[in-house]
């Protein structure tokens, strides 16, 4: 069994992939602003593996980090994940943290966090300031 | 044995066996079969279940039947909505729901364990009681 | 028959019922059926800075801030019918102003290519009845185009195609990740798991040009065997094609020129946005470019895309039709909405209405409005309300035109 290390470490840095997905689309169009479209969207997918060895499980709720702009996220696991790296749907939570360089994909930090995801309204608040 | 596979096939009805519902001793394995016998209620004759959380309704269950192929050429065979007035599956609020499992190959006493369905859903919506 | 909006499919078979005030549908997917099931749910009502008004003061306040501006940008529209999409272009031309849609981050430039011949392709009828290997390429159909598979592509039956997708068909899905598509690459079939399309691209050159392939020196040359055994094979391109070429167009042009003097291998872009291949047409047709155009300049340039003119501060007015760029455009770009003249025309309520100052609320296209559209493969699809409205994109646009 090997040992753990990752569970000790606070931070890692992860291959974002965004893709679509069917689920989060209905949500969108039944309501962006309903709880349903917040737990469609504000996940990451990763599989079970990757959980495993970086010390996550199904619900924790972790912070992904690029440019200095964060943002909570729940886990989910799912086979659809990439390897290496972890899956987020299309939605104003990736757009947070894309740019056109890195649309589709791009690298960010990874960690544990306490609290609750975050709100699209808290966001669209940082584009008020 | 033969009763368990009777049971199983629905052939036979898990109350037949008075000794396990008439007799207080039984009642642990009464509770426990009755758990273990829920998926079948919501499978079909065919022993086809639908898990609809999981379907997106990309509708590849529905135009790779063979079934749908040789009845409804026009229609689902060429990958469109069955024309058939009762196709053995349909998109319905899409998901794809069982309108008619009489006409499954599965279906029946000269039955063949007939999988194009399962087979062609990523997502594993589709599943068959016997594994 | 309805038409679905959900996607570039354009499903022109749904079954539409209401019965007792409940709508049922029938052959739509998820996403789809969603859209007519949830017609009612979380729509727009005409605000103006904010707070809640009637339509007219809102139209009014509208058409204050276009007539007013000096520079106006209207982006979205792929969302809307042509019908609406020719007033918004008259729109912009008669203000000199910049029109810009989705596929200038989407798939503008493959569309652009197929339009002026570079890139050869068909349509979807004859993919189901002729093609043999199909290959999904960067893109994930299962979610972003749920009946793209079972309606045109690996099993349907076709003319040449009889005898369905065991022996008639061979799919090849390329993406980053395994997703859902990748998922059905059983027999008859190769998932390629890529970190670099243009590795890969390279890696097909080489066996085209009879060398051993740096990668998948296996898989490789079986593919192009197997396009070989037949005289049509088509590609379906998405994002992540897009964004793993970097903007190395000729490169896959080349690519596929090489190919075609092999074998016959079509392209057609696999967008999700449904009527995004419509609105780059009417562009195509009026100015010979597809998007990120300047009626002022009189011409298409990378500077004239929605994202630049806001990073830029080019302009002091954005029309907003059918899209919502809160949702959908990175952050850094985005923000700038909240600083000039949002004007938000939407059936439902965005994210982006939430910073505008006016939001006009239209009607659903397909649902409430009808029109024609155009598929991703460039065939025109009709659309009929099943609840008509009578205040629709196309009654706002004529309205905001009025005073231009």
């Amino acid at each position: 069994m090997p040992l753990q290390l990752a569970k000790f470490l606070k931070k890692m840095t992860v291959d974002v992939v965004v893709g679509r997905s069917s689920f989060q689309a209905e949500a969108a169009d039944r309501g962006k602003f309903s709880e349903d479209f917040i737990e469609k969207s504000a996940v990451v997918y990763m599989k079970e593996d990757f959980a495993k060895i970086n010390g996550f499980k199904e619900g924790d709720i972790v912070k992904l980090t690029r440019k200095g702009k964060s943002i909570n996220l729940r886990v989910a696991i799912a086979d659809f994940a990439p390897n290496e790296g972890i899956f987020i749907p299309n939605s104003i939570y990736a757009s947070y943290l894309s740019d056109f360089d890195s649309f589709k994909r791009f690298k960010a930090s990874l960690e544990p966090a306490d609290g609750d995801v975050t709100k699209p309204e808290e966001i669209i608040q940082k584009m008020l300031k | 044995m033969a009763f368990a596979f009777k049971v199983v096939n629905r052939e036979r009805q898990i109350e037949e066996c008075t000794p396990l519902f008439e007799e207080d001793r039984y009642k642990k394995q009464r509770e426990e079969l009755l758990k273990l016998l829920e998926p079948l209620k919501k499978a079909t004759e065919t022993g086809l279940i639908v898990n609809e959380e999981k379907c997106v309704g990309c509708a590849n269950c529905i135009v790779v039947c063979p079934v749908h192929v040789a009845e409804d050429p026009k229609g689902a065979g060429i990958g469109r909505g069955p024309t058939i007035e009762n196709p053995i599956l349909r998109l319905e609020n899409g998901v794809v729901k069982v309108v008619n499992m009489h006409l499954c190959r599965r279906y029946g006493k000269n039955r063949i364990l007939c999988v194009a369905c399962r087979e062609n859903c990523p997502s594993d919506a589709i599943s068959f009681l016997e594994g | 028959m309805f038409t679905c909006p959900g996607c570039s499919c354009l499903c022109d078979d749904i079954v539409v019922g209401t019965e007792n005030g409940k709508i049922s549908i029938k052959n739509a997917c998820r996403r789809g059926a969603g859209i007519f099931l949830n017609y009612n749910t979380s729509r727009t009502k005409p605000k103006v800075n904010g707070k809640e008004t009637d339509f007219d003061k809102a139209l009014e306040k509208a058409q204050e801030l276009i007539q007013e501006s000096k520079n106006l940008a209207i982006y979205g529209l792929d969302t809307i019918t042509l019908e609406a999409q020719k007033i918004a272009i008259k729109l912009a031309e008669k203000k000199e102003a910049f029109i810009d849609d989705n596929s200038s981050f989407c798939l503008g430039d493959f569309v652009e290519m197929i339009l002026r011949g570079e890139l050869p392709t068909a349509t979807f009828d004859d993919v189901r009845d002729y093609a043999y290997v199909i290959v999904y390429w960067g893109v994930d159909p299962y979610h972003s185009l749920s009946r793209h598979l079972s309606r045109f592509s690996y099993y349907p039956r076709g003319k040449k195609r009889q005898r369905g997708y065991e022996e008639d068909r061979f799919l090849v899905v390329i993406d980053v990740r395994k997703t859902h598509t990748a998922m059905l690459c059983k027999k008859n079939a190769k998932f390629f798991e890529v970190q670099d399309d243009i590795e890969l691209i390279n890696a097909f050159n080489q066996v085209l040009d009879g060398k051993v392939p740096s990668i998948f020196t296996r898989d490789i040359p079986r593919v192009i065997k197997e396009m070989e055994k037949s005289d049509f094979n088509v590609i379906f391109g998405g994002l992540g094609l897009k964004y793993g070429l970097k903007g190395n167009y000729d490169l896959f042009k080349e690519f596929m020129r090489k190919f075609n003097t092999k074998t016959n291998v079509y392209f057609i872009p696999a967008g999700c946005h449904p009527n995004m291949r419509g609105f780059n047409e009417l562009m195509f047709e009026k100015t010979g470019n597809v998007n990120k155009y300047s009626f002022r300049d009189g011409k298409s340039s990378e500077d004239f895309a929605f994202y630049n003119l806001l990073k830029n501060d080019s302009i002091d007015t954005a029309l907003i039709i059918g899209t919502d760029p809160l949702n959908s455009l990175p952050f850094e770009y985005a923000k700038k909405l909240a600083k000039i003249n949002t004007i938000v025309v939407d059936p439902r309520m965005s994210f982006t209405s939430k910073i505008a100052s006016v939001v006009l609320p239209s009607a659903i296209s397909g649902v409430e409005a009808g029109g024609t559209m155009v598929r991703s493969d460039g065939v025109k699809v009709e659309l009929k309300p099943v609840f008509e409205r009578e205040i629709n994109d196309e009654f706002i646009l004529k309205r905001l035109l009025e005073v231009v």
